[in-house]
């Protein structure tokens, strides 16, 4: 029950990880996976969830580019991006291009799930 | 607020930017790559910008950021593209179109078309020209300046500081950030960020929007008017230019024409060896110059109000702050000052009516400051009738931490007593409040007014409370020092610290104890050899001595020197690093013949502790 999610990352763990974190919170539900940026948008449209959890570095289409796309279409939809250490420049392109706000790996998970009930509840 | 009264100065200067904006494009256009230009360019537009905001003229305010936005662009790329000129100088009509309406009292005409015209593909920066969703187009409200303070450790702050400033779009219409968002788009480090919002919402509700944002530390108000940011970079501009009275001017070019006429006075003379016209020509010389050097000082100098006048406003926070009621009453406010010293000024005044606020009055009572002139003196008095500094919890304190034996502290007059709350991490009350009280703040007012040549005395009025009297000197530059010889160098003391300057015969020199004193007007006055002080060899005996009566922590005391030489007005020029740090040099200047002569400041001796045994036969 709860807010729905949906997870983007090219990693299986992370998104695994990422799934657990969501699992056991009781507002938040993932209820799909995307490995690329292609499939992230294709996935959004089909599922619209509540929140997304997008990486940046993507094969097939980039996590900004998925991002700009799913933005252009529905501006109120609420993306978090998701990147490691030191790749500031490609946050602040997200944070400009639309994402809510953003996290930083390696996760720390009371902050993960802070930011994103920020990010849903502010919608 | 009312802003009429500055409207005048509002025209008047925009006035300004814009000729030299459109100067810029001009020239920019012939030489498009000229980095500084461009430079300045975005500069006069941000002015403008700044200064319309603040005047309430949010179309100006408006043209004005987009054209700032739309030239940072070319900033990094330090190079105009032909196609932007067009739009440059339309833009900069625009802004001269809406001068006139502002001039004529009319609405300002409207300048979205112009800003959403099609311009070359150039990114637009969202937050400043597109209307926000929920926020109605015409923003209204006051402007609230808040600092938002970043963790330490807060991840990518730069993209942080960008969702910031998003969230506040919400809430009002956003007028200026620090640093801008085209410097946040940068990325890079972050601590702080100022942001001038126009908005209806209280500072609370913002806050507690802002606060929930992660790695947010502390969300403050800024304490300024409503002017905030002009009001911030209006203090820079007072250092890198002066706004001249007209008549200050034509002053000027009469004294250049008199001196022109001087010089060819003198070199006549000079070659026809006419030695009597050469005489004259000189003391005509001496009487410009004079004439010359107080004109310049004249446009260096500031009324107190300068820096005096925010504090009423400031006594009324405090007080709503501290839930008392205190009055505070401001005298001889015209009073000028050079504008160094106004600016060293600001904080310590700040400081010492916050401690009275804070520490001195307990519920009510009165802070009057009151400033007149003496001689070469400013003198700036700040007293409170409040329960005033307790000397006895103060000797306490001294001997508890260490600062005296008991024996001295018993010693101590109260004056110099009084003076111990400036030492460093002194402070006598055990919880620091939130205004003042850190232990911090004294010390920095007495170093501060030490480094404009000004002297810090505390005492304690019959009538109760306490009382700070600051003696500054009217200015910095250019000052009369006291020439005096000195194992054969010479050096210079500034007049403001000579009471008087004595040649007595050996004879009068008494001994109390160990100290050398001399009968003075009625007192014992103690004697120091600046020998000693400087550590120097003594003196062989003479038959008289030369003494110059100064004050050192509110106590006169007798300088002697081998020699008074005379007295001379000099250019002090400060010194550099390393040479600053040694206590007892203010300044150094250069006389006439090209001799270097230190400027001495006995304050420094003492404090740094070199009079080690004071007034032995030297």
């Amino acid at each position: 029950m709860g807010f729905r999610v949906l997870v983007v990352d090219d990693a299986m763990f992370m998104r695994n990880m990422l799934r657990d974190v969501f699992s056991r919170s009781e507002d938040f539900e993932v209820v799909g996976e995307a490995a690329d940026g292609k499939e992230a948008v294709e996935k959004f449209f089909e599922l619209t969830p509540d929140l997304v959890t997008m990486d940046i570095v993507m094969p097939l289409k980039s996590g900004i580019e998925a991002l700009q796309e799913i933005v252009a279409k529905d501006p109120k939809a609420c993306v978090i991006m998701c990147s490691a250490l030191g790749q500031e420049s490609l946050i602040v392109e997200a944070v400009q291009s639309g994402a809510r706000d953003f996290i930083v790996k390696p996760f720390q998970e009371s902050r993960v799930l802070e930011i994103a009930r920020r990010v849903v509840t502010r919608a | 607020m009312d802003m009429s009264k500055y409207r005048e100065m509002f025209l008047s200067e925009t006035r300004e930017h814009l000729d030299n904006m459109n100067r810029l494009i001009v020239s920019l256009e012939r030489n498009p790559k000229d980095l500084e230009g461009i430079n300045s360019l975005f500069r006069e537009a941000h002015s403008i910008k700044g200064m319309a905001a603040s005047m309430g003229y949010r179309r100006m305010n408006s043209l004005a950021h987009h054209l700032e936005d739309f030239l940072d662009q070319f900033r990094a790329a330090g190079e105009l593209p032909v196609k932007v000129f067009d739009r440059l100088l339309a833009g900069a009509d625009l802004l001269e179109q809406l001068l006139e309406d502002i001039t004529a009292e009319r609405p300002e005409r409207d300048v979205d078309p112009f800003i959403h015209e099609a311009i070359p593909p150039l990114e637009d920066a969202p937050l400043s020209t597109e209307a926000p969703e929920g926020v109605a187009e015409e923003p209204t409200g006051e402007i609230v300046n808040l600092v938002v303070t970043l963790a330490d450790q807060a991840i990518a702050p730069s993209a942080r500081g960008i969702l910031l400033l998003k969230e506040c779009l919400l809430l009002g219409h956003l007028v200026e950030s620090r640093p801008a968002l085209p410097e946040l788009s940068r990325g890079g480090k972050l601590k702080t960020l100022g942001i001038s919002l126009q908005t209806s919402c209280s500072f609370a509700q913002i806050e507690s929007a802002l606060a929930g944002m992660p790695d947010v530390e502390r969300i403050e108000l800024q304490e300024t008017s409503s002017e905030g940011p002009v009001a911030q970079r209006r203090k820079d501009d007072l250092e890198r230019s002066v706004r001249i009275r007209t008549e200050l001017l034509d002053k000027f070019i009469n004294l250049t024409g008199e001196l022109i006429t001087n010089r060819t006075m003198l070199q006549n003379a000079s070659r026809l060896k006419d030695w009597a016209g050469m005489n004259d020509g000189i003391n005509q010389l001496i009487r410009l110059v004079a004439d010359l050097h107080y004109q310049v000082l004249q446009v260096r100098m500031m009324p107190l109000k300068s820096i005096t006048g925010r504090l009423p406003r400031l006594m009324r926070d405090l007080c709503q702050g501290l839930g008392k009621e205190i009055r505070l009453d401001i005298s001889g406010e015209d009073i000028e000052l050079d504008r160094s010293i106004l600016e060293k000024l600001s904080d310590p005044l700040v400081h010492l009516l916050r401690n009275a606020a804070d520490h001195g009055i307990e519920r009510s009572g009165i802070v009057t400051l009151r400033a007149w002139r003496e001689k070469d003196l400013v003198l700036i008095e700040l007293t409170d009738d409040g329960r005033g500094l307790n000397p006895q919890l103060i000797r306490d304190k001294a001997i508890e931490r260490g600062f005296l034996s008991r024996t001295l502290a018993e010693q101590l007059a109260e004056a110099d007593l009084l003076m111990l709350i400036c030492q460093p991490g002194f402070s006598t009350r055990d919880e620091v409040s939130e205004t003042s009280g850190r232990g911090v703040g004294m010390d920095i007012v007495k170093s501060s007014v030490e480094s404009i040549g000004g002297i810090l005395e505390l005492s304690l009025p019959k009538t109760g409370g306490t009382r700070a009297l600051l003696k500054l000197p009217l200015s910095v530059a250019i000052i009369r020092v006291l020439l005096v010889q000195c194992d054969g160098q010479i050096m210079a003391l500034p007049i403001t610290r000579v009471q008087r300057t004595l040649e007595l015969p050996r004879e009068e020199l008494k001994r109390s104890g160990r100290q050398m004193v001399i009968a003075f007007e009625d007192e014992v006055l103690p004697l120091l050899s600046l020998r000693k002080l400087l550590k120097l060899e003594p003196q062989p005996e003479r038959t008289s001595v030369a003494i110059v009566v100064t004050e050192i922590h509110g106590r006169k005391v007798g300088l002697m020197v081998d020699q008074l030489v005379g007295q001379q007005e000099v250019f002090v020029k400060a010194l550099d690093f390393p040479l600053n740090k040694i206590a007892g040099i203010a300044g150094a200047t250069v006389l006439g013949t090209g001799q270097v002569v230190f400027v001495l400041d006995p304050l420094g001796f003492m404090d740094a502790g070199h009079n080690t045994e004071k007034g032995e036969e030297g």
